[in-house]
């Protein structure tokens, strides 16, 4: 099967949509990212991943019911599809692959 | 509920630029993070957080979510699709075969025009290119105050790359000789002719075709002819070896054949002489003088210095000194003048003839772009007009489920189809006109089709008309509404009409801009050949001393005066029109400081008053009567100025000039004796005591036996010379020679912008006549007259035609003033120049709608209405 490649920021907000169930939208999403990473993300960057991760069928979107808060607007809330869970999965299985084939010294700061 | 705000213009330009379809939930986001970000750092930090986010979901940045309903658009490029663009527009030019062909004519006759100007304006950037070194070449040149003149001191190649180590090569040139060469039956007068240093062909790239470059200039008998000059002695190009004679007393041998001048070369020559053989007889070669400026003077530079500025400039000052090291006193300021600059940028005296003008070339360039402008807003004109025909085209290709870039992209396509078209159409134009523009311009244009760079800049006008011509078309025929379009007769918006009327408005601001230009040349050239020069310039022929005439001046006066013909004689030292001798060595009494003016000198003798019928102010002209004469001046009315002397105590002052002492006898009227784009100088008159060139008066229709009379004492005299002979006038009117070509040119282009204008004049009338059918029947059943709905398909268009006079007025004014500021007399520019001009363009252009609309009005109301 061919692996559709997932970027770095682009695997971040999918593990972020995951971490956030069915509260994954744009707002939480980005408040997530700043917290956990300290990232301070602009609005359309994660706004155009989004997008772009549904293009790829990792995730789907629906339009949410109308609050109040948000001056009647709705919210699009992102949910990860399977095709996006096994992507995940084989990431982190080729992350651990490829981790058990390093040497063990290899990886602390030299000389010191 | 008390939620914090964003300012609303940014929501106001979100919801304008923002994606229709993910606007809602961004607009929402965007809020809940401004709120959250207001209650974390603050105000102002999250007004500034809040703006990056705007504008990084505003395109460009901003993907846009994918529809939910995708259509199946088919591809414009495929095959398919091409071939019915194709298809298309063959069928719509063949259709409306008058349309297509009043825009394919516009469009080749514009591109033919300016692919001849840019052959034009190419020929004159490319002289002296063709020199391997070109750029490291420069001439020393040199100025005293307002004279600036491209001869320097025969000493100072040699000196200076004695002293200067940036200067790597040196060489003289002497100025221009005329001189008779014979070789066996051949004997003639060879106009070009020059003597350069032997290192001549190391810096310049002139190819030799025989002979050896290194030694060829080094032996003082050996001479080097071009091809040309070669046929013409020996009939073979294959000359070296061969003798030949120059001025019938010395013979020298050919040591090698060079190539044809190139035409783009400001050294013209057909013979070059060694330096040597000069050195002769020079004295100023002979002492490698640093005090007389009788040479050309090329020096070749490092790179280094030559590509920089300040480098260059420091090398002028470095010059300076070591000229007044050489014990010079006079205050002359030095420069180094680019070879490929000569051409288009020198404005020297006592230069080489036959310079271009930079500001020619710019006009000229400008007036190609204009041409080519004024033929794509035919096209945009005519095909916006017509687009009523197309609309139900656009409206089905719509519902068939085209998009607005495909129909752009077939209606551009179209108007590629045109302009490519048109190019072929314009290079047939092209070829066919050259020969007349090459007789106009004097240059020998040549079209190479295969070169390269020719190619794509012909086809870069054509993609550029191309696109200037189909944009707006394309913009506005592919928004068309499907449903008003399919719906029924769609009204052209007003807004389309604003548009077409202010290209109308653009191409006759052009056209009369190019008229009334054209007004003024040929009404600056009038007022120059008309002026009054000072003296009569009609029936003045000129007989050089050439050969053995030079040695019997007695005898040649003697027969000069014997016949009734030419007794009207005067012996001058130098033509004035090529008056080239002077000096700043002027010194007279009351003079304060040290004199700074180059005082030009001719030497005359004693019937030059009447001869040119110049006019005295004061004291007299020479008279043999008195003896003393020998050492008297004349002098001109700007030298008196510069001398501070009037004309009640001018005579009888004494004058040094050029280590003379002498007495001024007499005050001569200024005339002219240089170009008019000159101002008078000063000028010192001598007494003739050795000759020069006869100048003979001759009665009006008698030039032919006086030319005869003349040929004979020529040939009693001087029989081994061949005769030769000019008129004053005509030299004259020579030294014009580039503004006539630029008028005769300017003339040739104002004339096709106007026809192209009203090729597109003629194709709208038509179309607004064809329009408005139902109109015209309708009023002439109720009692119209023909003259009456005439004046009514006319008025719309003369109103336009009114505006454009009000624009152009002032640019042409402008630019002719501009122009005019060039001269120092300079004819005025008045006002019923640009009438006349407005008044022609309007003539013109209701001429050409009169066609349509007389037909219009005259058509049988019967027809029109009938099919309602």
């Amino acid at each position: 099967m061919r692996r559709t490649y997932l970027g770095e920021f682009e695997e971040l907000v999918l593990i972020m949509t995951v971490i956030l169930d069915d509260q994954a939208y744009g707002v939480t999403v980005s408040q997530e990212i700043e917290r956990h990473t300290g990232r301070v993300v602009t609005f359309g960057a994660i706004h155009n991943t989004l997008i772009r991760l549904e293009e790829k069928g990792f995730v789907t979107s629906e339009l949410g019911g109308a609050t109040t808060e948000r001056g009647g607007r709705r919210k699009r809330l992102f949910k990860v599809t399977n095709l996006g869970k096994i992507a995940l999965e084989d990431i982190q299985q080729l992350r651990n692959r490829l981790w058990k084939m390093m040497p063990d010294n290899n990886l602390k700061p030299s000389g010191i | 509920m008390n939620q914090p705000q964003p300012p609303q213009w940014t929501k106001t330009l979100l919801r304008w630029l923002h994606p229709e379809n993910t606007i809602e939930e961004v607009e929402g986001d965007l809020d809940e993070l401004y709120a959250y970000s207001v209650q974390r750092a603050g105000k102002t930090k999250a007004l500034l957080r809040y703006l990056l986010n705007v504008v990084t979901v505003l395109p460009p940045f901003v993907r846009r979510r994918p529809g939910k309903t995708i259509y199946d658009q088919p591809f414009s490029l495929s095959p398919d699709m091409l071939k019915n663009y194709f298809k298309i527009a063959w069928r719509n030019i063949v259709r409306q075969k008058a349309y297509s062909m009043l825009n394919i004519a516009g469009l080749s006759i514009g591109m033919a025009c300016s692919i001849l100007i840019l052959l034009w304006v190419q020929n004159e950037l490319s002289y002296d290119r063709f020199h391997t070194r070109a750029d490291q070449l420069f001439r020393l040149t040199c100025s005293a105050g307002d004279f600036k003149t491209a001869v320097s001191a025969a000493g100072m190649a040699r000196g200076l790359q004695a002293q200067l180590p940036q200067i790597k090569g040196g060489v003289r040139m002497s100025k221009q000789y005329s001189l008779l060469f014979e070789a066996g039956e051949k004997k003639m007068e060879e106009k070009r002719v020059f003597y350069a240093d032997s290192n001549f062909l190391e810096v310049f790239s002139f190819p030799l075709l025989s002979g050896n470059a290194a030694t060829a200039l080094r032996d003082p008998g050996a001479i080097l002819i071009t091809e040309e000059t070669a046929k013409k002695y020996f009939g073979t190009s294959d000359a070296a070896g061969k003798t030949i004679r120059i001025n019938n007393n010395e013979n020298f041998t050919i040591a090698g054949v060079l190539a044809n001048t190139p035409s783009n070369s400001h050294l013209q020559f057909d013979v070059i002489i060694p330096m040597k053989t000069m050195a002769k007889w020079s004295r100023d070669i002979q002492i490698e003088t640093w005090g007389n400026f009788n040479f050309y003077t090329y020096l070749e530079l490092d790179p280094k210095t030559a590509a920089s500025a300040s480098a260059r400039q420091k090398l002028t000052q470095q010059i300076a000194r070591i000229f007044h090291e050489h014990g010079q006193t006079v205050k002359i300021d030095f420069q180094l003048q680019p070879l490929t600059d000569i051409h288009l940028h020198s404005n020297l005296q006592i230069d080489l003839p036959g310079h271009g003008n930079m500001q020619y070339v710019n006009i000229f360039f400008v007036v190609a772009i204009f041409i080519l402008i004024v033929a794509c807003i035919n096209f945009m004109n005519l095909a916006t007009a017509r687009s009523e025909r197309r609309a139900k085209e656009v409206g089905l290709r719509k519902v068939v489920g085209a998009n607005r870039y495909q129909l752009i992209f077939q209606f551009l396509g179209e108007s590629f189809i045109f302009s490519f078209l048109s190019l072929v159409i314009a290079i047939g134009i092209v070829y066919m006109l050259l020969p007349i523009f090459k007789m106009l311009t004097e240059k020998p244009l040549t079209i190479h089709l295969l070169d390269g760079k020719l190619l794509m800049s012909l086809m870069g006008i054509a993609v550029l008309t191309g696109l200037l011509s189909g944009s707006y078309p394309a913009l506005f025929l592919s928004g068309f509404a499907p449903v008003k379009v399919l719906k029924g007769k769609m009204r052209i918006a007003g807004g389309n009409l604003l548009f077409r009327n202010a290209l109308v408005v653009t191409q006759f601001v052009v056209a009369i801009v190019l008229l009334v230009g054209t007004a003024v040349v040929y009404k600056q050239l009038d007022f120059i050949k008309k002026r009054n020069l000072g003296f009569d310039k009609s029936n003045l022929l000129y007989l050089p001393t050439t050969g053995e005439l030079g040695g019997k001046q007695q005898a040649l006066k003697a027969s000069l005066a014997q016949n009734p013909l030419t007794e009207n004689f005067s012996v001058i030292s130098d033509l004035p029109t090529k008056l080239e001798s002077g000096t700043i060595d002027v010194i007279w009494d009351g003079q304060t400081t040290r004199n700074q003016v180059v005082f030009p000198s001719l030497d005359v003798d004693e019937n030059f008053v009447k001869v040119f019928k110049a006019n005295i102010l004061a004291g007299r002209g020479f008279e043999k009567a008195f003896s003393g004469d020998s050492s008297g001046y004349m002098i001109n009315e700007k030298a008196m100025q510069i001398m501070g002397l009037n004309v009640n105590n001018a005579v009888g002052q004494r004058l040094n000039y050029d280590d003379r002492e002498g007495t001024i006898i007499g005050v001569v009227k200024d005339f002219h004796y240089k170009s008019l784009q000159y101002a008078i100088e000063p000028l010192i008159l001598r007494l003739n005591k050795w000759g020069g060139v006869v100048m003979i008066r001759t009665t009006a229709g008698n030039n032919e036996q006086t030319i005869k009379a003349l040929e004979k004492i020529n040939q009693q005299l001087n029989p081994a010379f061949p005769f030769t002979f000019g008129f004053l006038d005509k030299d004259l009117d020579n030294l014009y020679r580039s503004e006539q070509q630029m008028g005769s040119i300017f003339n040739l282009f104002a004339g096709l912008a106007i026809f192209i204008s009203c090729l597109g004049l003629y194709g709208l009338s038509a179309f607004m006549a064809e329009q408005r059918t139902k109109e015209i029947g309708v009023r002439k059943v109720l009692g119209a007259t023909v003259a009456g709905v005439v004046g009514l398909l006319s008025r719309d268009f003369l109103k336009l035609i009114l505006i454009a006079i009000v624009i152009a007025s002032p640019i042409a004014w402008y630019a002719m003033n501009k122009w005019l500021e060039g001269f120092v007399y300079q004819t005025t520019l008045e006002w019923w120049v640009i009438a006349l001009a407005g008044l022609l363009a309007t003539g013109i252009a209701l001429f050409t709608i009169s066609f349509q609309s007389i037909k219009a009005a005259l058509t049988n109301p019967v027809k029109s209405l009938r099919s309602e």
